[in-house]
């Protein structure tokens, strides 16, 4: 008894933990999801293929159920998760083959007791490849195909393999603060995949060149801890998944999918309801709404980073120089943004896009305008305050310009919620663009888009509610992804939760 | 009494005279009053003691060679500068820089202690504000002069309270905004590539139809002109006629605006009686279960775009179960239940985080533990002390977050066929239709204007850290 209280912390402090209790309610409620909808209410009917989805995710869950049991009694027992815990992830890694990401994810956490950074950079690297191809696989089904897609995708299953290769290297090879030197060269090739879009290729290539070359013991510890803290938030590593997954789709989908099959109209399949060649059904045109919503991934990430990146520069130097001169300058400045500030941004942009015209430039300038001066005033409070620390006196006793001040020992010290907010930020940005297309005021109604798809699924409400669904649950997965991303972030990089 | 006035007034006048603003203020409106003293005032100094004093003190500094030892001091103080940073300069570079180093402070040295010796012969330097300062100072003064100086004494007393000085300048800061918005929104439309004429009367208008059409809508004005009667409109209420269909565009948006306002207050009033128990609930259960369900909830909340929700809800609701009307009609109320709904999640959901990271902020505060040690229940600590003070920051983020909401609304309003002030505006848009267009977001960007002032002004009363600080400005 007196060592179960003693180890009660155990359970708090675990880190697998409560990312398996997570992951077994998560794959509950997905499984009730299917379950409904392999039931038809009108018809009475039921679908078999829906229900056996339903019945693997419920299998995954009863096993999720059991390995948390199981923890907890090593926990409270021991104090560690033994190896017999450990070897069940072995097991739960078949929850793959349902694309349970939640499942899959835990079981690569629960398989390594040492976790690194590359290492979890090197799981969802493997996890992002391995979605990339099951998603664009789902072209075999099409009538046809465009004539990239097999070297595409025999190119992509290589880099599955090498990235399983990686992964078992990493697993074995690379320490807390060291790797191997030999292990730049394969950074250097993971570097390369990261062409794809795959920024977790990007992330393990540089962790790994780090370890491998640098001999600064305090920016390797440094760079851990921040992404300790960051893959700790299961929510907020599942969201970064989801992003890159988003981005990396927007790149291969460019070799794998047939624009045509999204844009071009074919009158021999209007309205089909969702089968396997078309996994989300087509619309009034017979327009794949699957390869549409694939292709809509690309505008909604270029205008959701394009409007968060413009307000993001011109904020920040506005702000910057606001909270760094005097009162009057700073008077100036805030007073002019403070006009902005009082209109919705929303309003703001269906005014410019009145005066200007309905296309993607004239949206991101129209969302950027109206985001200017949230983080004009976010860069000014930081700069108040950082422009008050002592490296600053020190750099201004120098001799240092004022301008060399702001932008080599300011600005990078106020960055972090610059960051933070631009994250959660995207979302909404995300959110803005559809909700314009919809207004028809967005994206030129041609171009796929998640709005437009939506606009078009709107008028079918009643008789085919699959075309309106659909485009909403990706605009909710992608925001809620960046704002999980976001909340993480924020977590990891606001010095006041230390 | 009257006395305590002239006091009163003597030391506002003295503040009021350290910013440029209200000096300028106080000179342009009591004008006619600073005319006659002003008069009175060449007339009368004669006196040269300032001059007096000035010139013997420099005599004095010269004698003594105050200015020399400086010089040396800066000299040598220049030198080991230069050596620390290991540049070169020349003999003659040091010596003109100490030399205006030296300058300069011989001059500062001169006035303070012109200032002090006459300051202890009971002599100031005469300015003509501090002459004024020093009739103030007298009741029978500023009774002869109340006629002539009404208006700067009214803005004086008015400056004098702490409270309506704040009040009145946030009142200026708003007018000075909505002017703002009325500029800018005016010009993004009159920059427009578009023409209206030729939109509205089609390709085949001749180009007389197009003059007269400018004409009648007073297009043809150049720019300023036309800003002026842009902002004099909506100040009067009167902005014309729309381009199509020769509506009165100030009676359209009386019309649609009380729908607008209606749902969206009725959305706050939902989301704050839904998110405020949830935040104190998760803020005083952190991590627990319950405590992540909602957040994770909320956070989905916020990401649902809210004409997908609202279709959701016409699907499930207005289709399957037939349980709701679709669309929203004035006078039925279970009409406006979904655009509410769907209206205020998002607000819910930013209002329930809020309140519970502020409270969670609040509770780990220091005079939390000194409540709990002085032995309150948890309770107790958590409805006298925390929850109060947790809510500052959330009824500022009700305040931004409705004028989001307004703005926002068109959206809602699209989708639930609600003819309200966003609609209107997004249905304006295509001509574009100038005066709609603008009075529309104008009139929505003075609402949230006076929403904000109202709240703030709300602080300055009910939180004592701004009202000490206002006390001490």
């Amino acid at each position: 008894m007196e060592d179960k209280l003693n180890n009660r912390h155990a359970l708090v402090l675990s880190k697998e933990y409560p990312q398996a209790n997570f992951t077994w309610i998560i794959s509950l409620i997905i499984s009730m999801v299917f379950l409904v909808n392999s039931y038809s209410f009108k018809t009475g009917e039921m679908n078999t293929f829906v229900f056996a989805i339903f019945i693997a995710y419920l299998a995954t869950t009863f096993l999720q159920l059991f390995i948390t049991r199981k923890m907890k009694r090593d926990l409270l027992d021991t104090g560690a998760i033994q190896k017999k815990a450990r070897r069940l992830g072995y097991i739960q890694l078949i929850s793959l083959v349902t694309g349970n990401i939640f499942a899959a994810a835990f079981a690569f956490n629960l398989i390594n007791e040492r976790k690194t950074p590359e290492y979890t950079f090197a799981v969802y690297m493997f996890l992002t490849q391995l979605f990339v191809i099951a998603i664009s696989a789902m072209n075999i089904f099409k009538p046809y195909v465009t004539d990239t897609f097999p070297l595409a995708m025999v190119v992509l299953l290589i880099f599955a393999a090498f990235h399983v290769a990686v992964l078992i290297i990493v697993a074995k090879m690379v320490g807390d603060v060291k790797a191997p030197r030999s292990m730049a060269i394969v950074a250097i090739l993971v570097l390369l995949t990261a062409l794809t879009g795959n920024l977790f290729a990007l992330l393990l290539g540089w962790s790994l060149l780090l370890k491998s070359m640098s001999n600064d013991r305090s920016r390797i510890m440094k760079w851990n801890v921040m992404w300790e803290k960051i893959t700790r938030n299961s929510t907020a590593t599942l969201g970064m998944f989801f992003i890159i997954l988003m981005l990396t789709i927007s790149v291969v989908s460019r070799f794998t999918f047939d624009y045509a099959l999204a844009v071009e109209n074919d009158y021999s399949h209007i309205l089909q309801p969702p089968s396997l060649a078309y996994p989300f059904g087509t619309d009034n045109f017979g327009r794949d709404v699957f390869s549409r919503i694939i292709f809509g991934a690309r505008i909604s990430l270029l205008v959701g980073f394009a409007s968060t990146a413009i307000p993001v520069i011109i904020g920040g130097f506005l702000g910057g120089i606001a909270g760094y001169y005097s009162t009057r300058t700073d008077n100036v400045i805030m007073r002019l943004l403070d006009v902005l500030y009082a209109i919705p941004g929303i309003l703001l942009a269906i005014a410019i896009i009145a005066a200007f015209g309905a296309n993607t430039t004239n949206l991101i300038i129209a969302l950027s305008v109206g985001a200017i001066p949230t983080y004009a005033r976010t860069m000014r409070a930081n700069v108040l305050m950082v422009s008050n620390y002592d490296f600053v006196d020190s750099a201004r006793a120098l001799g240092t310009s004022d301008m060399s001040i702001i932008f080599k020992q300011v600005v990078p010290n106020s960055l972090a919620p610059m960051i933070v907010k631009s994250t959660l930020t995207i979302g909404g940005a995300v959110i803005a663009t559809s909700s314009l297309s919809y207004l028809g005021l967005g994206v030129e109604p041609h171009i796929p888009e998640w709005g437009n798809i939506l606009r078009v699924g709107s008028t079918y409400l009643e008789s085919h509610s699959y075309l309106a669904i659909f485009p909403g649950l990706a605009i909710i997965l992608l925001v809620l992804s960046f704002n999980f991303l976001g909340d993480g972030l924020r977590d990891a990089l606001d010095p006041r939760l230390d | 009494m009257n006395f305590g006035v002239s006091a009163v007034l003597t030391r506002t006048f003295e503040e009021a005279q350290k910013r440029v603003m209200y000096r300028f203020l106080l000179y342009v409106l009591g004008l006619p009053l600073h005319l006659v003293v002003y008069l009175i005032y060449l007339s009368k100094r004669k006196d040269h003691t300032y001059e007096a004093a000035i010139a013997a003190v420099q005599q004095e500094l010269k004698t003594v060679g105050g200015k020399n030892s400086w010089l040396e001091e800066y000299e040598e103080q220049l030198q080991r500068k230069w050596e620390f940073f290991q540049e070169k300069r020349s003999r003659e570079e040091i010596h003109s820089e100490a030399e205006q180093l030296a300058e300069v402070r011989f001059q500062e040295e001169v006035e303070r202690r012109t200032a002090e010796r006459l300051a202890q012969d009971g002599f100031r330097k005469e300015t003509y504000s501090a002459y004024f300062q020093s009739l103030l100072e007298s009741p029978m003064f500023v009774i002869v002069s109340l006629l002539p100086g009404i208006f700067m004494y009214g803005l004086l007393l008015l400056i004098s309270n702490p409270f309506l000085k704040y009040i009145m300048e946030r009142l200026v800061q708003s007018v000075f905004v909505i002017i703002g918005v009325g500029t800018l929104v005016f010009t993004i439309l009159y920059i427009s590539p578009f023409d209206p004429a030729s939109n509205i009367l089609g390709e085949s208008a001749t180009p007389e139809q197009i003059v007269a059409f400018n004409q009648i809508h007073r297009l043809d004005l150049p720019y300023l002109q036309q800003l002026w009667n842009a902002l004099k409109g909506i100040a009067t209420f009167d902005l014309g006629s729309a381009f199509a269909g020769n509506e009165d565009v100030a009676s359209s948006i009386a019309n649609k605006f009380p729908i607008t306002l209606t749902i969206a207050i009725f959305s706050v009033l939902m989301a704050i009686v839904i998110a405020i128990p949830i935040g104190i609930l998760s803020a005083t259960r952190p991590n627990s279960f319950l405590d992540t369900t909602f957040m994770f909830i909320a956070l989905i909340g916020l990401s649902i775009p809210n004409f997908w929700q609202g279709l959701i809800f016409i699907l499930n609701f207005s289709i399957k179960l037939n349980w709701l009307p679709a669309t929203y009609s004035p006078g039925n109320a279970l009409s406006m239940i979904m655009p509410v709904i769907v209206l205020g999640t998002g607000l819910t959901a930013s209002i329930a985080r809020m309140m519970r990271s502020s409270l969670l902020e609040i509770i780990h505060e220091d005079y939390i533990i000194t409540a709990r040690a002085k032995g309150l229940t948890k309770s107790q600590m958590l409805w006298k002390h925390a929850v109060g003070n947790a809510m500052i920051p959330v009824i500022t983020v009700i305040g931004l977050m409705f004028g989001g909401m307004l703005g926002g609304a068109a959206v809602t309003e699209k989708v639930f066929n609600i003819k309200g002030i966003g609609s209107y505006i997004v249905d304006k848009q295509f001509i574009p239709d100038i005066p709609a267009i603008m009075g529309g977001v104008v009139y929505i960007a003075i609402t949230i204007s006076l929403v904000n002032l109202l709240i703030d002004i709300l602080y300055a009363f009910l939180d004592p850290r701004i009202r000490s600080k206002m006390k001490q400005s």
